[in-house]
């Protein structure tokens, strides 16, 4: 029975998967240049020109928001369009909405770009957008949530799998966070003020800030993670029952980790104390999921020998357990009263992107875009090994020179005289992190370096490809 | 600490949600024999009709022989 | 006398395929089938959904074109088809359609079908184990959320929290455990109510009062502080104790379900129909339910025989090793009895019913095995046992603390007796006894062994004699070919000879040919046979390609006489043989031996050497039985035993003062295994006995019999350290929360972590050596 034969069979709807994905890859170069000038910037302050809008200030925010948002958020949508349509067998859910989506989000993103440099900022962390770029996000989620969950409502398999829970509690739970936290009173047409004040509002900005981690970094890309490894790897999950009770796990304990970010602040000691403690019961379930993807290569560990995809992917998780572990650790008060405000922190954050999501996303793309564009291989796969290795270089000595650093300010700030003054004056250790922001920045620019082999490998893969349409299965796999 | 006044019914009623989704799912059979749909996604084959474009490329593996509906007829068996 | 020529193929044996229309009967078809209420209310549409079991399926692509053939038939509303499963599940219309229908699109579609009587009770388990894990679920879900709004409680100081903050925390905590009290404790409530009503004491009725006082209580703290009820909110313990009782109940149910699967797995002992011969030449399929005593019935080849009746045309040799235990087939001349449940081996026969249905001796034997159970001696339950005079002890003391403390500190009355009804709430004392028992079937059942009845394990523990079937049970199901040599210096080739004979022997269905022919696999089409002929009781015989005429069979059959009543081969030899050879020249004698399975020797060794006596009880000739028990060292043994006298023996030992455990395999074991404190049955033996038996063996390894008793005995240690550490915890928790030492949650604490501590000892049991 071939195609010309049978009646007009139903196709994937499959454009906004591929404007999504290009999307993502494009906006990863971007974020990640603006990620390496912010580096630069702090090594050398004398790149801020003295120009406001390409000041570290204004760069920070919009790097922060490129890399999630844009990189990670296109990523997102457009796996999730795969995914969802893979596993229920069904084109897109009100197609016309899916482009909304595409274009809304592109809207939000030029934006960002626009208004940061500008200034317009609403000073929290992640959520600085003004409230006009608010509203807009919020229009476009919903739409996205309808596109997705109306999806998995007209599927015809019965099995939702679990990809898709995980895609499910991210849409619904960053809904929730960024109506609740960007509820602002505007004082302008690009001007608000927050509905909270002082420490509730801080309160509600790490509660956002926080969960806005588990569910749109961890929760989304373990949906990520969920189908792509089975996929390459051609083995399934390791243990489904496994994958379904740590979601249920991870979703309950997210709630109330957010504390943590405020420890030894304003905030009630009761409060700082619960965020130590949930953060730490959070490390379970998120081994769980960790264990359950590297496990699905148990029996086929060669395959990671050969295929850099599977690299990709598989570090993503090492990363994501070294994160999921080193969080608790940095939650509890003790430590974190050495970490906080250091660049500790900030090689946290980014083992973590960069580690597991940057690696997750790249993996996953990797898999997609040619599939995308008629073909089952990017045009390149030296390259993708090349920018494995180059990336992952370019990670250790990120994390490594920043945790150097962090360590080293923590010690040299709370080092005290025996009459009680401060050791060290701050000035002194800039002094002394100064060698490991140029480490920081070179790790930067090889990880950009890497972003860049895959910008060129995607533009010869799609080239070289045609966008072809995928027929939905016309006898639906049983669940 | 007023803002707990927001934040714990807020988690409250999100607690309850989710407590139905939880039911839905269960009375939907989401939990019966999660031992085989684990390999469903592996029995669908992503790859295009139409081989591949590129010289440099060997021919795609399954391109080639994939045509509408045959496709889904290589369901690996359940094991 | 009836030959049978066969197709020139060797075919497997399959059961006759009952014409479909039987199906339709209204009784028939409600064993699969469950009517749904029509929606408008009125009499229009009946619609039937009914189960189906489908054979021929290979892969998970073979359902869609079963569901397509299901549903072009008309009046089919909806198909669906579970290829993992093999089963269909389908919703019609009985005014257009029918069951057989049904059926018939199935076959033609190229598979098979017949009725999932199974299916309503398999719903059934389905329903009862999702609702345990929705309330587990519930409970532990809301226990987390309310431990979370709990902790700033403990974790603040005296006046971190301002009383409104720390009311609207209660609160929250008091909406999260309203799904538990509602919805996941309903367990316990509903068997308390049943216990009260039955006025008896179970152990639900402490659990449900320590939980209805504490929420009661803790509802009156979350919204009047200022209250009879004090300040002090408990939700935390009291939803993590449900979730662990809920824990604890979803593994005992778990086991439950699996052992019912393994008895509702295989396919019943008795066919569906029969085929009824009329008057006047013609034959019609008729439900068992509708067979009469003196109805006269076909029974074909390969069929079980669907009553007791006697042959009155044809013969042939029956299989009754489900029965009796007799490995070699029983041969059925004309007046023979037949047992219902037997299997016809090999030639079609014509019998009359001399008992159906309900008074078949297959059925007799069903209702013995139920009457000696009830009369079976029961394990002590002395949980329960304990409970009554133990509940009252600590209503009594509750009571008393809050009479007494209502004189000294009213204020504190109440949560001293909360205190002292959750702090010896029995959790540790319920949990000491089933959660060693639990992790102890489960570490069994990763090994292989099936525990039904929890209480086995006691009896196993404690057993000082042990009854072993021998057909089946220490040997394998079927005889096994051992060898072959020349037949009184005939000249020839053995080897040769034997991949002939067994190329022959493939089309028969006779024991000692399937063995052979499963010896030599290869051989089956090898050789061409024509002008293919059994002779019931003598062999088979058939003509090889250049015309010549081969035997194998009885040895003076081989040789040429005719057909004549031949004993089993029981003259003298030392096992089973059968000759092969051109006819009138046996050339080949083949030999065939029971095969003891593996490891029994060492095992009944290591049996005894722990001190259990090992007899070998079995129906099969005596001297074959002696010969056996001697050769495994075995204590004593009984042969030739009829059920009746398996059951006089089980009785005299247990009247001796004994603990008996019984190891057996044919249903006719069955009220044999009922009798014994220990019952085991060996898991591919047959359906019935399995049902009923205690333990199973899946593995069929004699070996798990002794594994079974070191568990046994291990988990008792542990249920015997669990009751003293309970009874130590409650002997110093008691005093402590009487004398108001103890607050609730340090209690609530105490008494989560005894749990735990009983539940985390029992845990150990899951290593098996």
């Amino acid at each position: 029975m071939s195609l010309a034969q049978a009646p007009k069979a139903t196709v994937y709807d499959d454009l906004p998967v591929r404007w999504f994905a290009l999307a993502a890859v494009l906006w990863g170069v971007v974020g990640m240049l603006v990620g390496v000038i912010i580096a630069a910037q702090l090594t050398w302050p004398e790149l801020n020109f003295g120009i406001p809008w390409f000041s570290y200030g204004r760069l920070r925010p919009l790097h922060t928001n490129a890399v999630i948002f844009a990189f990670g958020g296109c990523a997102l949508m457009a796996t999730s369009f795969h995914v969802v349509q893979r596993t229920c067998q069904v084109p897109l859910f009100a197609p016309a909405l899916a482009r909304f989506v595409f274009w809304g989000w592109q809207a939000v993103i030029v934006a960002a770009a626009l208004s940061l440099p500008l200034g317009y900022t609403q000073g929290k962390e992640y959520a600085e957008l003004e409230w006009p770029i608010d509203i807009l996000i919020a229009l476009v989620w919903v739409a996205y949530a309808i596109v997705f969950f109306g999806t998995i409502g007209v599927r015809k398999v019965r099995h939702i799998y679990v990809a898709n829970w995980f895609f499910g509690a991210f849409i619904l739970a960053v809904a929730l966070l960024h109506i609740v936290n960007s509820a602002a009173i505007p004082a302008g047409a690009m001007k608000s003020y927050s509905a909270y004040a002082g420490v509730q509002d801080a309160m509600v900005q790490w509660w956002y800030g926080h969960n806005a981690v588990g569910f749109f970094l961890t929760a989304g890309f373990l949906g990520m993670m969920y189908y792509y490894i089975p996929k390459q790897a051609e083995r399934p999950v390791y243990s489904y029952r496994l994958s379904i009770v740590h979601f249920w796990a991870l979703i309950f304990t997210y709630m109330w980790a957010g504390p943590h970010h405020l420890h030894y602040t304003a905030l009630p000691d009761w409060a700082q104390s619960i965020g130590m403690l949930f953060s730490l019961i959070l490390l379970a379930p998120s081994w769980g999921g960790m264990i359950n993807g590297v496990m699905t290569l148990s029996g086929a560990w060669h395959k990671l020998r050969d295929d850099p995809i599977l690299k990709f992917l598989i570090v993503a998780l090492s990363f994501y357990g070294m994160s999921t572990f080193e969080g608790p650790m940095m939650a509890i008060k003790t430590v974190n009263g050495l970490s906080h405000y250091t660049d500790w922190t900030v090689g946290h954050v980014h083992s973590g992107a960069l580690g597991w999501v940057g690696f997750m996303t790249m993996g996953s793309l990797y898999y997609l875009i040619p599939r995308m564009f008629g073909q089952t291989r990017m045009h390149s796969v030296r390259a993708i090994e090349l920018h494995f290795w180059i990336a992952t270089i370019g990670i250790v000595l990120y994390i490594a020179a920043m945790w150097i650093a962090g360590v080293m300010q923590g010690l040299m700030w709370r080092a005290v005289n025996p009459d009680g003054t401060l050791v060290y004056s701050f000035v002194e250790g800039v002094k002394a992190t100064y060698p490991f922001y140029m480490v920081r920045l070179l790790g930067g620019v090889l990880y950009l370096t890497g972003m860049l082999i895959m910008a060129w490998n995607v533009v010869m893969t799609v080239s070289r490809g045609r966008a072809v349409s995928t027929p939905v299965p016309a006898l639906p796999a049983h669940a | 600490m007023d803002i707990l006044y927001l934040l714990v019914p807020m988690s409250v009623f999100a607690m309850l949600g989710i407590l139905g989704v939880f039911a839905w799912a269960l009375r939907a059979g989401q939990f019966d024999e999660i031992d085989v749909v684990g390999e469903q996604i592996l029995a669908a084959s992503d790859a295009m009709p139409g081989a591949a474009l590129d010289p440099d490329q060997g021919p795609a593996e399954q391109a080639t022989e994939e045509s509408a509906g045959t496709a889904r007829h290589r369901h690996r068996s359940p094991s | 006398m009836s030959t049978t020529t066969f197709p020139h193929r060797p075919v497997t044996p399959l059961r006759s395929a009952a014409a479909a229309s039987v199906l339709d009967e209204p009784e028939q078809t409600a064993r699969f089938t469950r009517w749904l209420v029509p929606p408008s209310g009125g009499e229009g549409q009946r619609i039937g959904v009914s189960s189906l079991q489908v054979s021929g399926i290979t892969c998970a692509a073979c359902a869609a074109p079963i569901e397509q053939a299901l549903r072009d038939v008309e009046g089919v509303i909806e198909a669906s088809v579970n290829a993992a499963a093999m089963r269909a599940a389908v919703r019609w219309d009985a005014a257009r359609t029918c069951p057989s229908a049904l059926v018939e699109a199935i076959r033609r579609a190229g598979y098979d079908a017949r009725p999932d009587t199974a299916a309503a009770a398999r719903e059934g388990r389905r329903e009862e184990s999702r609702q345990a894990l929705w309330q587990l679920f519930v409970a532990a879900f809301c226990a987390m959320q309310v431990m979370m709004l709990a902790t700033p409680a403990y974790v603040a100081g005296p006046g971190g929290i301002e009383p409104d903050l720390q009311r609207l925390l209660n609160w929250g905590s008091w909406v999260m455990a309203l799904p538990v009290m509602a919805f996941s404790a309903r367990p316990f409530f509903a068997g308390a109510w049943r216990a009260l009503r039955a006025r008896h004491i179970g152990m639900d009725v402490p659990v449900a009062i320590g939980i209805a006082v504490a929420f009661v209580a803790s509802s009156g703290a979350a919204f009047d502080p200022k209250g009879p009820f004090g300040s002090e909110v408990y939700f935390d313990s009291l939803t993590m104790f449900v979730t662990l009782l809920l824990i604890g109940r979803a593994l005992e149910l778990r086991a439950r379900h699996r052992a019912a699967e393994v008895f509702e797995g295989a396919l019943g002992a008795l066919p569906e129909t029969a085929t009824r011969r009329l008057p006047d030449g013609r034959t019609e399929c008729v439900g068992l339910a509708r067979l009469c005593v003196g109805d006269r019935l076909q029974v074909a080849v390969g069929e079980a025989f669907p009553a007791d009746g006697h042959v009155i045309e044809g013969c042939t040799a029956a299989d009754e090793a489900l029965l009796s235990g007799e490995s070699s087939p029983q041969r059925k001349v004309l007046g023979d009895e037949v047992v219902a449940g037997s299997v016809n081996l090999e030639a079609p026969v014509l019998i009359q019913v001399l008992r159906a249905g309900a008074d078949t001796r297959h059925e007799a034997i069903v209702a013995l095995m139920r009457e000696a159970q009830t009369q079976r001696p029961a394990s002590a339950r002395w949980a329960d046992r304990w409970a009554a005079p133990f509940l009252w002890t600590v209503l009594l003391l509750a009571g008393g603390a809050a009479a007494v403390w209502s004189v000294i500190d009213p204020s504190r009355a109440l949560w001293v007796a909360v205190s002292v009804l959750i702090v010896t709430c029995p959790c540790a004392l319920s949990l000491a006894t089933p959660s060693a028992l639990l992790a102890a079937a489960n570490a069994l059942m990763r090994r292989g062994v099936l525990l039904r009845r929890l209480e086995a394990l006691e009896g196993m523990a404690r057993c000082t004699r042990l009854f072993v079937d021998k057909t089946g049970t220490l040997t394998e199901d079927r005889p096994s070919y051992i060898g072959c040599e020349p037949w009184r210096a005939a000249v020839c080739d053995p080897q040769a000879l034997l991949l002939q004979a067994a190329s022959l022997a493939s089309w028969s269905l006779h024991p000692l040919a399937q063995a052979l022919s499963a010896a030599r696999p290869a051989a089956a089409a090898a050789f061409y046979w024509q002008a293919l002929r059994e002779e019931p009781g003598a062999g088979i015989e058939g003509e090889d390609a250049q015309g010549r005429l081969w035997r194998l069979g009885s040895e003076r059959w081989v040789a040429g006489a005719a057909a004549a009543p031949a004993d089993a081969g029981d003259d003298g030899e030392p096992g089973l043989c059968t000759w092969f050879g051109l006819q009138g020249r046996p050339m080949l004698r083949l030999r065939f031996d029971e095969a003891l399975r593996p490891g029994v020797a060492a095992a009944l060794v290591a049996l005894q050497a722990d001190g259990v006596r090992v007899t070998l009880l079995s129906g099969d000739a005596p001297h074959r039985v002696q010969r056996m028990a001697a050769a495994l060292g075995l204590d004593s043994a009984i042969g030739g035993a009829t059920p009746e006298d398996k059951l006089v023996a089980l009785r005299a030992a247990q009247a001796a003062g004994e603990t008996v455990a019984m190891l057996g395999d044919g249903i006719n074991d069955a009220p044999v295994l009922a009798q014994a404190d220990v019952s085991l049955a060996m898991g591919a033996g047959a359906l019935l006995a399995r049902g009923q038996a205690d333990a199973v063996l899946l593995a069929d390894r004699i070996g798990d019999v002794m594994v079974l008793r070191r568990l046994s005995r291990r988990c008792l240690k542990v249920i015997r350290q669990n009751i003293a550490w309970a009874a130590t915890y409650n002997a110093v928790c008691v005093p402590l929360a009487l004398t108001g030492w103890l607050p609730p949650w340090a209690a609530g604490l105490g008494m989560a972590t005894s749990s735990l501590l009983v539940v985390g000892n029992a845990l150990r049991l899951r290593r098996v050596d």
